[in-house]
């Protein structure tokens, strides 16, 4: 019998792994200056070829890598119909959504019965043994424990690098960087592209290290929630861990205090990370709004010139 | 001033048009019968409908084997399929499709399909339509029926293994939704359990949803944390949950499908579907034009008392003693003649009597009765 | 002096039109050749399903809430607003015009019942829509960001009756409220499944289409949303006209709320309208936001999606498969179909 507190957070840490992954790729495309609401596809297609690789390589990494190249691959096509043909970033988004719900469909279907070898948990000696500590972090999966990795590296990659310092020009001052020469185009599409890798990551994390399974749709919104926390977090690699985290924990304590016996109308507590997002947005909206790169305030605003 | 263009408007006097016949329209076979056919007589096709997909290693998938199975019994019948059928109107529209294409013969194999089913049911007469799992209230139209087995009492049968077998006297089930097979499921396998084992308790975990697999790993994970040892579920989708078990090193119990491969070592035992006899039956009956006033345009169910139950045991882990077999054998012999799962008495988790001792309820009374959990199992179902 | 010129035929838009869509159903066909099917045989099945009258109705069906939830998106798209929220202000119409039905309890007439759902429906999604729009206004939240998020507040609160207060006691424990009375549902056209909501539907896009040419709101909107510096110089008030163009947006998809519960569904239930709200929004997108060309993208949509069924009764291809078919159009006409180069 473990305590309440201590089962909702590891269940976070474990929940909230694949929506971290999809919120750090979603971090790096609009620190750029691009929205990818097509993230939940990158997912999804990750979810299903890191499965499938996974089932027919018998390897889980290399399941995961493919996951990657797919979710990259997805996120290709928002890039170039986005920047090439000058698409709306919104509708293309949902439009990236829904092909990779079709494709999923179309190709998944042979693998939902199959089984694939997936990731197991590894305890991480010593420090899987600490108390609390131990258990909410480092009794999970090589891809969780990549993450802890993951974040401060893309955090110091993001402010302390010349290539950080680049992509963030791009997404601030676009034009400004056209004209000292940078290709500001090429910067655009690589973070886009590393963005979908990183959610295809994600996806391929979900499928083979938490639910050991692929079905159609399994996703179910993680990518939004993703795009959600990005927002909450101002593109911030760490704190997109905390917004992640706790959409983990709001997943978790359904089934954790039911489990204890306590029955709750779970959908309460379902909103309580959305209403989070909100407050937070509330709280530092106007502040927010005046940081974010000048490229991304474009995407919000509308021209009904289209 | 809007401009509009003519191909706009083109398409806008095209559909328009459409719409017409779509209002007007009465020529369709499928609406005009002569209204004196009987209900599925001569059909063509039969239709299916899966909630979920045909490979979930549970339910759905074990719907689909009996389609099949109609399929190779009736060569000459076009056997129609859709899987991923959600459980609203959406449903309704796959139906007429297929009435559409000649299926006067419908089995709608998930709980939730049942107002779509009977929505088409009151459209066309000629077409018997059949729903898996739910009751009809009220009056049933000549044309409709519902069907399952009495799961619970395999159910029951696996939770006396279960019961033996535990040693933390623990055991988790996770479910999807309150409804009547299900509750009485969950008592089954507790009554099953104090059968033989006085001190065990049942801890349950809903997800809202038949196949959501990050729903049920985390509730397969929190009943683990809690000390559970035997894993059992009442989900469509069940590779998740017996994965989860396994790979915990705890016994499972399956439910639906033998999936028994997915947990070389944990399985000890489970339950799984055999439609095939029960769908061609129903299916012939309706060919024949027998079907309004058969057995089947009812609410028919089918327990080890008819002997036609097609829910029956899957087979024992390798772990599971010969003694303990003797003894599910032995309680299967008495429920197929005098007893049952639920034979009295039968205490409410709040002490009240649900079964007064001695009593064994009939198929209908159990259906009735199972709107809350029995003494042992842990967990609140989710108030009106 | 007539209201409505037609455009001469472009023959330029026209080809790039017919080639972007050939382009897309190729690529559709290849991807079907790999997993075995033919994709003549395919496209050929796909026709044939849409050409029955029962598909026909499916389609009506299918289009009459998402012609309203499309023009949700239209409406405020004129006044320079992204309105991503249709999936919950759609539910929010159905959970408002439910609590209507529910709170009278067979205590009205059905058909005053019905109508009373309607404006209920309405203001719910209005509301939703509004708290979006008051997001932006007053905190600087962008609209396309909290309407997203508001979505699946919608949906939770939504789930959180239909499994509590408003669960049906009499429903075998499914999470559901009880059936609309049949007085208070919309009576069907003819024979068929296709119900008043429809008319609803049309009613609504030849208003809009109105109101927006037509009157003084509708000019203001235009200008905010053409250019929001010069409608404040000519002292149109910007907040106001943004805040209304949302409610009005809102108000729509409410009404594609209750035209689904009480014309077809009749019951609360999970799932219910799900997806509905993002492919009306791209059907709003693809027809430029303008009304009459917005409700007929959103009947195309729902022909491409009902489509779908003949992929697996035809063509052993799973239904969602055509979702694949449905972005691909898409794309086509987003990347090859614009006169002008857009900036996003």
């Amino acid at each position: 019998m473990t305590a309440l507190p201590l089962d909702v957070m590891t269940g976070a840490v474990r929940g909230g792994t694949s929506i971290l992954y999809a919120a750090l790729g979603e971090s790096v495309a609009e620190t750029a200056g691009v929205v990818n609401l097509g993230t939940e596809g990158s997912m999804l297609v990750g979810a299903l070829a890191g499965y499938a690789i996974t089932a027919h390589t018998g390897s889980p990494w290399v399941g995961a890598l493919a996951g990657g190249v797919a979710g990259g691959a997805l996120a290709l096509v928002h890039a170039f119909f986005v920047l090439d043909r000058k698409a709306n970033q919104l509708a293309t988004g949902l439009v990236v959504l829904f092909l990779g719900l079709g494709l999923t469909s179309l190709f998944g279907a042979a693998y939902v019965a199959r089984t694939a070898t997936s990731f197991d948990a590894w305890n991480v000696p010593l420090l899987s043994k600490i108390p609390w500590i131990g258990e909410i972090f480092f009794q999970h999966d090589p891809l969780t424990y990549l993450t802890y990795f993951l974040v401060p590296a893309l955090w110091f990659v993001l402010t302390r690098t010349g290539i950080g310092l680049l992509v963030r020009g791009v997404g601030e001052r676009t034009e400004v960087l056209g004209t000292y020469g940078h290709n500001v185009r090429l910067v655009q599409y690589l973070a886009v592209v590393a963005g979908g890798f990183l959610a295809g990551l994600g996806g391929a994390q979900l499928s083979t290290a938490y639910a050991h399974a692929w079905f159609e749709n399994m996703t179910q919104g993680r990518g939004f929630v993703a795009v959600a926390v990005v927002i909450f977090a101002a593109r911030r690699p760490l704190a997109a861990m905390g917004g992640s985290y706790l959409f983990g924990a709001a997943l978790a304590l359904s089934p954790a205090l039911q489990a204890r016996g306590w029955q709750i109308n779970q959908f309460a507590l379902d909103s309580l990370p959305y209403l989070a997002v909100i407050v937070v947005l509330v709280l530092l909206g106007k502040k927010r709004a005046a940081e974010a790169p000048e490229g991304l305030q474009k995407v919000f605003e509308m021209s009904t010139a289209t | 001033m809007q401009r509009i263009s003519r191909w706009t408007a083109l398409v806008a006097v095209l559909l328009l048009a459409l719409v017409a016949t779509a209002c007007g329209s009465n020529s369709d076979s499928s609406t005009t019968s002569d209204g004196g056919d009987a209900p599925g007589k001569g059909s063509e096709a039969v239709g299916f409908i899966f909630v979920g997909p045909k490979d979930d290693f549970g339910y759905n998938q074990a719907a689909y084997q009996g389609a099949m199975a109609v399929k190779d019994a009736f060569p000459d019948l076009d056997v129609l399929t859709a899987e991923n059928v959600p459980e609203t109107d959406e449903a309704a529209r796959v139906l007429e499709g297929m009435v559409a294409k000649g299926a006067k013969i419908l089995f709608a194999t998930s709980y939730a399909h049942l107002d779509a089913a009977l929505k088409v049911a009151a459209k066309h007469p000629d077409v018997a339509v059949v729903q898996q799992g739910n009751l009809i209230k009220g009056d049933i139209p000549a044309n409709a029926g519902t069907y399952f087995g009495t799961v619970y009492e395999p159910v029951f049968l696996a939770g006396m293994v279960a019961g033996k077998q535990t040693k933390t006297n623990k055991l988790g089930y996770v479910y999807a939704y309150p409804i009547p097979q299900t509750i009485a499921n969950i008592n089954a396998f507790e009554l099953g359990a104090l059968s033989v084992n006085p001190k065990a308790v049942t801890y349950t975990v809903n997800t809202s949803n038949w196949c959501d697999t990050g729903k049920q790993e985390e509730a397969a994970q929190s009943l683990l944390s809690q000390g559970v040892d035997v894993l059992t579920q009442h989900q469509d989708c069940t590779a998740t949950i017996t994965k989860a078990a396994e790979r915990a090193g705890v016994m499972v119990v399956g439910y639906h499908a033998d999936a028994s491969s997915l947990a070389p070592k944990g399985w000890i035992a489970g339950s799984e579907w055999s439609w095939a006899d029960l769908y061609e039956d129903i299916v012939q009956t309706a060919l024949d034009g027998k079907f309004t006033g058969s057995k089947y345009n009812a609410n028919f169910r089918s327990g080890l008392k008819d002997g036609l139950n097609p829910f029956v045991q899957s087979k024992f882990g390798s772990s599971v003693s010969q003694e303990t077999k003797d003894l599910v054998a032995a309680a299967a012999k008495d429920i197929a003649g005098s007893g049952s799962p639920f034979k009295g008495p039968v205490v409410a988790q709040d002490g009240t009597e649900l079964v007064a001792a001695g009593t064994v309820p009939d198929y209908a009374t159990i259906e009735q009765k199972m709107v809350v959990f029995v003494k042992g199992v842990i967990g609140e179902i989710p108030k009106t | 002096m007539s209201a409505i010129t037609f455009t001469s035929f472009d023959r330029k838009a026209t080809l790039r039109w017919v080639l972007a869509l050939a382009g897309a159903a190729a690529v559709f066909g290849l991807l079907v050749l790999t997993k075995g099917a033919n994709p003549f045989e395919v496209y050929r099945s796909m026709l044939d399903s849409v050409r029955g009258s029962s598909s026909v109705e499916g389609i009506l069906l299918k289009a009459t809430p998402l012609v309203l939830a499309a023009l949700a998106v239209a409406v405020p798209a004129r006044a320079g607003m992204v309105n991503v929220g249709g999936e919950g202000q759609l539910v929010m119409g159905g959970v408002f015009a439910m609590g209507v039905s529910l709170a009278v309890d067979g205590g009205l007439p059905g058909q005053t019942t019905l109508v009373l759902m309607c404006i209920a429906a309405a203001v719910g999604g209005a509301i939703w829509a509004a708290i979006g729009a008051l997001l932006k206004l007053f905190v600087g939240i962008n609209e396309a960001v909290s309407t997203l998020l508001l979505n699946y507040l919608a949906v939770n609160v939504m789930l959180f009756l239909i499994y509590d207060r408003w669960k049906d006691a009499n429903g075998s424990g499914q999470p559901a409220t009880r059936a609309l009375a049949s007085s208070e549902r919309f009576s069907l056209l003819g024979s068929s499944n296709v119900h008043a909501g429809l008319l609803l539907a049309l009613v609504a896009t030849a208003a809009i289409w109105w109101v927006l040419r037509s009157t003084r709101w509708g000019f203001r909107l235009r200008v905010v949303g053409g250019n929001p510096e010069a409608a404040r110089r000519a002292g149109i008030s910007v907040g106001s006209t943004l805040l209304s163009a949302m409610l009005v947006g809102g108000a729509l998809a409410g009404l594609g709320g209750v035209v689904q519960l009480a014309g077809a569904e009749f019951k609360l239930r999970q799932g219910f309208l799900a997806t509905y709200g993002y492919v009306a929004f791209l059907a709003s997108w693809l027809a430029r936001h303008k009304p009459i060309n917005v409700a007929v993208a959103a009947v195309v949509l729902a022909g491409i999606s009902v489509a779908g069924d003949s992929l697996q009764l035809d063509s052993s291809l799973p239904a969602a498969t055509v979702n694949v078919l449905m972005a691909l159009v898409l794309l086509a006409v987003f990347g090859w179909t614009r006169t002008k180069a857009v900036s996003s």
